[in-house]
């Protein structure tokens, strides 16, 4: 079976006044019907900007996908008309970003917002559209949702706005609803309750569903595949527990090693271990990188590390890694 | 609302008691014997005596003051020195021509400049954009008369498609009505135009880059519904408070746009009251015209309430 | 020869102050054609006697309303005096007016917008003043002022300042005021500083640029303002040759000779644009909050 979402040496630029920034550089990775991918990095590895090209929302005077292919049920997305484009945002694919604050325009009703959208992709009229919302509204589990639909964003919290373009992001029952950072900026507790909705709103719709992040432990606990990022570029793809189990790349390894973990014992004076940070920068971006991304900051790079691109080996079990070493 | 409405209504008072006192205070205050001056230069020393006598000066300044206030209050703004007329009535007979020249100003000022200043900050950048921005540069330097002059000079005199100048009531017909008020409407209307374009394509240009900008994006809408609805509708507080601050650009240039094609109205009023030093008719005027403006502010500020729900009363 | 030396300059130079606005002209053509345009207009200005063809104030009624020639390059008025020579001439006014304008409302309106931002009391009282000041059109302002007085170049500028004050001030005042709510002024004053040292040290070196933005706008609206107040006749004295004179002067005979309007108004047409290019220019490179907004 071919996969929902296919995406093929995906190359991103933005055009700045310091020379262009390779932000993607040649990243691949699937998506099956019904499943729940993350896509994990650092801030600045280019996870948003892939989201925004696989709906070609990079502002054409900023930047541009200069090669590289995105096939979505069987069509290309790349070559696509922009009016063709727009009857597939919103409703096969859709997505929902990281500030519930500012992404909810302020000016307009919540009710409005929904409905607008199944208006525009379900050709429904007003009323369905606004009776839609609701549905949608209380399917997210926003109490008194029919007074909500008249409220405006500035009168819910944050963890409601966020809800609330979850409904939006579903209203039409998308084949893809992909998430950037969808809990980042919200309060730890929040956090949980938003991605448990995701998950049984996934089970309940069937959408797949795209999970940008840089927070390993919402990776763990949401997803069923993880492709991690690192200046541009894919380093490693790994089904969730194979990469937690046995994490390959240097930088992967090194991600882990930085998050804080309960089940390490404590020493006899009650200190846990320092956490590891990764030693260096992460590159600049308007200079072609030659040889692996992550040579530069790397405990086991060699001279072949800088010099080549390593190539993507199969570890065994869809578990796929680019390191030389690794894999020597 | 009903209260926000009131205690804006309020506030408004002691801006116009600024303005009372101002012309007030102006016209005992002002160096030299102003007597002297409206009487003229080949005034006898009765004939100065008779003005002063005429504009009060003779009494006290704070018998002076009451007495114009009480007055002013009841509606009375005194007579013309010359036709000895009431200004009131003076000023009610000419506001039809006025009112109609600004009222088709704004409104065409406004529905063009909006539509022009929302394509500029849609193709920011590309050449529809450097030519309307070309165009408010210019339009912001152009002196209203000398633009009303080229205007008469090809569209009366060349093409003798309009009017070179005069007015008609709207009882006389409509088309002889718009007729006589396309040319001043246009001549008047520019440099507001170029304002409120300005401005719209900035207030736009900012609001384009906003994360719900995006989430309409994302979500596929028509690009009308976006710009139209989810961008003017935000960027929608600055351009109204700068159609606001341009009424005041509008009210001088009615003075000229009137002289120069010869309308009836207030602007008229103004200059030959000047050219006749009829003091009191400029002072009616000066309350007249600051009124306006105040309640053109006062109901862009109610307006508010209604553009951003985040406002509260 | 000029070129490398500078560059070489550019490299070794400190970034002072001086030193970024010369080099904020290079990058900004605005401010280079808006300045160059004044400069020409300054020029002619000062060296009208010199450049004028004719005497402006002749009047030699033979000649009248001639259309342009080589001998009247820009034709003559109904009085038959030379139109280009009134040109030439009546860019003193304009310029006489915008600048001096520029610089007493500036004056004025920074010492009672310190003052406002610094006082509470005196806030109060001016501001209310200022607003009801600003109800009022400058122009019908200034005609009032102009009804009780004799006419003449300094009652005009007298005239058009006054409209242009409370501009400034709200400027003024609202630098002032946000730079009081600063973290550093907020402990400068808990650590004793008299408030006339801050207002020096601190405040004054932040409205300037607002302030220099400012006026150069204050200036157009000014050379705008005495043309039309010349124009309605209510500004310097007729036979004085001021653009907005020879224009109100040209009116009875415009549609035989359009010259004597179109060519001064399109002179202060140029004007106004240079004087406002200068000032886009200034405040994208002064006041870059300021210019995000417009």
């Amino acid at each position: 079976m071919t996969a929902l979402l296919e995406v093929r040496d995906l190359h991103t630029q933005f055009n700045t006044l310091d020379g262009v920034v390779r932000a993607v550089d040649g990243v691949s990775f699937d998506l099956a019907r019904g499943e729940t991918l993350g896509i994990v990095g650092e801030s600045g590895c280019g996870k948003s900007v892939t989201a925004l090209s696989i709906l070609r929302l990079i502002p054409a005077e900023t930047g541009q996908i200069a090669s590289g292919s995105i096939r979505f049920d069987g069509r290309e997305l790349t070559g696509l008309d922009e009016e063709a484009m727009k009857r597939l945002r919103g409703h096969h694919i859709s997505m929902i970003f990281q500030e519930p604050m500012t992404s909810l325009n302020p000016v307009l009703t919540v009710g409005t917002q929904i409905a607008e959208n199944v208006v525009r992709h379900l050709g429904v009229p007003w009323r369905a559209g606004r009776e839609r919302a609701f549905e949608m509204l209380s399917l997210v589990r926003i109490a008194d949702a029919r007074r909500r639909l008249d409220e405006y964003p500035h009168q819910l919290s944050g963890g409601m706005r966020q809800r609330v373009m979850i409904a939006m992001a579903l209203s039409c029952d998308p084949q893809v609803l992909i998430a950037d950072e969808p809990t980042t900026a919200l309060d730890v507790t929040i956090q949980a309750q938003i991605l448990d909705l995701m998950l049984e709103l996934k089970e309940k719709t069937g959408t797949a569903i795209v999970l940008i992040t840089h927070d390993l432990g919402v990776v763990a606990e949401t997803t069923e595949r993880v492709v991690v990022m690192y200046a541009g570029r894919k380093v490693e793809e790994a089904p969730v527990e194979a990469l937690f189990e046995h994490p390959l790349h240097p930088y992967t390894v090194g991600l882990m090693r930085a998050i804080p973990r309960l089940d390490v014992e404590a020493d006899i004076a009650g200190k846990r271990p320092r956490l590891q940070e990764i030693p260096g920068l992460v590159p600049i971006l308007t200079r072609p990188i030659i040889g692996c991304a992550f040579a530069a900051r790397c405990p086991l790079a060699t001279e072949r590390c800088r010099t080549e691109v390593p190539p993507f080996v199969d570890a065994g079990g869809g578990h796929t890694v680019a390191c030389w070493e690794v894999t020597r | 609302m009903t209260a926000y409405i009131v205690r804006r209504l309020f506030a408004t008072l002691p801006v116009m008691a600024v303005v009372a006192m101002f012309v007030f205070f102006l016209l005992r205050f002002a160096p030299g014997d102003p007597a002297a001056i409206i009487a003229g230069d080949d005034a006898t020393a009765e004939s100065i005596a008779a003005v002063r006598v005429k504009l009060g000066l003779d009494r006290p300044v704070v018998e002076q003051f009451g007495v114009w206030l009480w007055d002013l209050m009841r509606g009375d703004m005194g007579v013309s020195i010359f036709s000895n007329l009431p200004v009131t009535r003076l000023i009610a007979q000419r506001v039809e021509p006025t009112l109609a020249l600004s009222l088709s100003t704004l409104f065409v000022a406004v529905a063009l400049a909006i539509p022009i200043g929302v394509v500029a900050a849609w193709k920011a950048r590309k050449l529809v954009d450097r030519l309307v921005m070309g165009f408010a540069v210019l339009g912001f330097a152009m002196p209203v008369f000398v633009l009303a002059y080229v205007l008469i000079y090809f569209f009366a005199v060349q093409w003798q498609l309009l009017p070179v100048q005069g007015y008609r009531p709207v009882g006389e017909g409509f088309w002889p009505f718009v007729e006589c008020l396309i040319l001043p409407s246009v001549a008047l209307g520019v440099t507001y135009m170029a304002l409120i374009a300005r401005i719209t394509r900035a207030s736009m240009l900012e609001v384009l880059q906003q994360d719900y900008i995006r989430t309409a994006n994302a979500k596929g809408l028509a690009t009308d519904r976006v710009l139209l609805l989810h961008a003017l509708k935000n960027a929608a507080v600055p351009i109204v408070t700068v159609i606001g601050i341009g009424i005041a650009l509008l009210i001088s240039g009615v003075v000229i746009t009137e002289t120069v094609f010869n309308i009836p109205g207030l602007g008229r009023l103004t200059v030959d009251a000047v050219l006749k030093r009829d003091y009191p008719i400029v002072q009616g005027l000066i309350l007249v015209f600051a009124a306006a403006k105040v309640l053109v502010n006062l109901i862009i500020d109610i307006s508010y309430a209604f553009l951003d729900p985040r406002i509260r009363y | 020869m000029a070129t490398p030396a500078t560059s070489f300059a550019d490299d070794l130079a400190p970034p002072s102050r001086r030193f970024s606005l010369l080099r904020a002209i290079r990058r900004n053509p605005t401010i280079a054609f808006g300045g160059v345009l004044l400069l020409l207009l300054v020029i002619m200005a000062i060296f009208a006697p010199l450049i004028a063809t004719h005497d402006p104030f002749r009047i030699t009624p033979v000649n009248r309303l001639r259309p342009p020639s080589e001998r009247w390059w820009f034709g003559t008025d109904q009085f038959g005096r030379d139109v280009f020579s009134r040109t030439v001439y009546g860019a003193r006014v304009s310029l006489i007016v915008g600048l001096s304008v520029a610089a007493f409302s500036s004056l004025l309106g920074l010492a009672l917008g310190l003052a406002c931002g610094y006082f509470r009391r005196v806030d109060a009282i001016v501001m209310r003043v200022m607003d009801g000041l600003m109800a009022i059109p400058s122009i019908l302002l200034a005609i009032a002022l102009i009804t009780l007085t004799r006419p003449g170049l300094g009652i005009v500028i007298v005239a058009i300042v006054i409209p242009e004050v409370p501009r400034i001030v709200r400027v003024v005042r609202a630098v002032v005021l946000s730079i009081r709510s600063q973290p550093y002024i907020e402990s400068a004053i808990a650590g004793g500083t008299r408030n006339l040292k801050l207002l020096l040290r601190h405040v004054l070196p932040n409205t300037l640029a607002p302030l220099i933005v400012q006026s150069t706008y204050v200036c157009a609206s000014a050379m705008l303002v005495e043309a039309g107040l010349s124009f309605l006749g209510a500004g310097v004295p007729p036979e004085v040759p001021s653009w907005g004179n020879i224009i109100a002067q040209g009116r009875t005979f415009f549609q035989i000779a359009p010259w004597t309007i179109l060519i001064p108004g399109a002179f202060l047409a140029v004007t106004v644009l240079a004087v406002n290019l200068l000032g886009d220019g200034l405040r994208d490179r002064l006041d870059p909050r300021l210019a995000r907004r417009l």
